[in-house]
């Protein structure tokens, strides 16, 4: 059993020791430590090197950049993200129904997007909103899609020389947005739909339409096709414009993720929220 | 070396970083008054304050503490919030076998260090992650409700 353990006091010295050891990195430890106790009172034991980056202050702290897009640093906890000023509907909700307050207080959203859980919250607001997540290695940076990191279940992108630095959502515009959460985490984990869908409307005109659904299956499901269907379209079609729009997502999940019945569900609450935009052509929050 | 403050008091810590909070505080400095449940995060006995606010300390490796303050039931007892709690808890009936009280002070105190004057709906939610397997949560939301009102002033 490996035994090793580190703890940087800076971000170089643990991005050297990252790409010396492969470490993983520790954030807040609510994925980690779960998964690999041993017991009432006993330390857990971990099958590789570990890193605790939970003091590394260049990880912290969530800002507006001046392009309009927010940097959310890697050790930022859903607490900090929820009340953090300006920060999208869709993520702002999805990160304040995250367990319980002292979860809120300690996990992350380096490691929400590290462990790449299906059930994990936040990748799903963030691929609707095309965020990227911002890499740091000792060669240097790279920024990808969200969408892109992680590539299934428990998988993602990162090398073995990377870290999490930061995750960017660009500033989207929108006038209807919509989020909603189905069951618990705490019940039966499968059961568990999460919906968020945004649109822009101008003059009448359907400009911006996304939808993106989390739990469905090993990834978050977004569907460009079937969101083209209704870009550039009147807000008065929208009617005859729905059929295709609900077949379309409904083609775009797996049977194998979903039965049918989860479908169902997921394709009513999109259905709400575009009938909702035909009825309240102002917008705001769908509720 | 892990160095951080408990209590008011600094602590170094030479062991294993991966240590978990808890047993830290319960073995090696001989705090008692942090329980464990679950021993997952799931149930809040072993809720303690990290720079104010409320973590389970059951997940938390000792080496992630670094440079923090954290606060137990045995620090929050001995001022004059933590006396208004337990007196609080103790006259609304609030206490059967008081397994998670100590959890459940600590996440009175982080609610009212934020909100001196919560609601019941506020209440309910700040002690959401803390499990009770007597009392049926009513005498505590009572509890804390009272600690904030004859506390006027404290928080
Ligand atoms: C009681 C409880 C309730 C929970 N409820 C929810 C919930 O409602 N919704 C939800 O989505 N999740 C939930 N979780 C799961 C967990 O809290 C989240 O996935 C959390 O975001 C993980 O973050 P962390 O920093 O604590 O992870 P850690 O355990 O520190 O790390 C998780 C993974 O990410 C990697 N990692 C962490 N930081 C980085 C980084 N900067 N760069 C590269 N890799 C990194 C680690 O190496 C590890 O593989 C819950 C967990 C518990 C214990
Ligand atoms: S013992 Fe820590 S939350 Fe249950
Ligand atoms: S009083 Fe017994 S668990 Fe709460």
């Amino acid at each position: 059993m490996v035994e090793r353990c580190y703890v940087p006091k800076s971000l170089e010295e643990a991005l050297s020791i990252r790409k010396e050891t492969g470490a993983h990195p520790l954030a807040g430890g609510s994925d980690l430590m779960v998964q690999y106790k041993q017991g009432l009172g006993i330390t857990p034991v971990f099958p590789f090197p570990v890193m605790i980056i939970s003091s590394l202050d260049d990880l912290k702290g969530i800002e507006t950049l001046e392009d309009g897009s927010i940097l959310i640093r890697a050790l930022s906890t859903p607490a900090e993200i929820a009340s953090f000023e300006g920060m999208p509907y869709p993520v702002r909700c999805a990160a304040s129904r995250m367990g319980a307050v002292a979860l809120r207080n300690t996990a992350t959203i380096g490691g929400n997007l590290g462990n790449a859980s299906p059930k994990g919250d936040l990748p799903q607001p963030l691929i609707l909103l095309d965020a990227t997540v911002v890499l740091k290695s000792q060669d240097g940076e790279r920024e990808m899609k969200v969408d892109d990191f992680i590539l299934g279940s428990k998988k993602t992108a990162l090398a073995d020389d990377e870290i999490i630095y930061a995750v960017r959502i660009p500033r989207v515009e929108y006038t209807h947005v919509y989020y909603r959460k189905i069951g618990t985490r705490r019940a039966n984990a499968i059961s568990k739909l999460s919906l968020s869908a945004l649109a822009r409307v101008e003059d009448g005109v359907v400009v911006d339409f996304r939808a993106a659904s989390g739990a469905a299956g090993p990834k978050v499901i977004r569907s460009h096709e079937t969101e083209d269907i209704l870009k550039g379209h009147g807000v008065d079609e929208m009617d005859s414009l729905m059929p295709a729009v609900l077949e379309g997502w409904n083609n775009a999940i797996s049977p194998h993720a979903m039965p049918e019945y989860r479908r169902a569900t997921t394709r009513r609450m999109l259905e709400h929220f575009l009938s909702s935009i035909a009825a309240h052509q102002e917008g705001g929050i769908i509720e | 070396m892990i160095e951080f403050t408990l209590n008011g008091r600094s602590v170094r810590f030479e062991g294993n970083p991966l240590t978990r909070l808890i047993d830290v505080i319960r073995d090696d400095l001989g705090l008692t008054g942090t329980k464990e449940g679950c021993g997952e995060g799931e149930c809040g006995a072993c809720s303690v304050l990290r720079n104010g606010k409320l973590v389970t300390s059951c997940i938390i490796p000792v080496g992630s503490v670094a440079g923090d303050e954290i606060v137990t039931i045995e620090g929050l007892r001995d001022t004059d919030q933590g006396r208004c709690l337990v007196d609080a808890f103790a006259e609304a009936g609030a206490v059967q076998c008081g397994f998670c009280i100590p959890g459940m002070v600590m996440a009175a105190q982080a609610l009212l260090l934020t909100n001196s004057h919560p609601d019941e709906e506020d209440v309910r939610m700040a002690i959401s992650g803390n499990i009770c397997r007597c009392t049926g949560y009513d005498l505590i939301v009572d509890a804390v409700l009272l600690a904030s009102r004859k506390g006027e002033g404290l928080w």
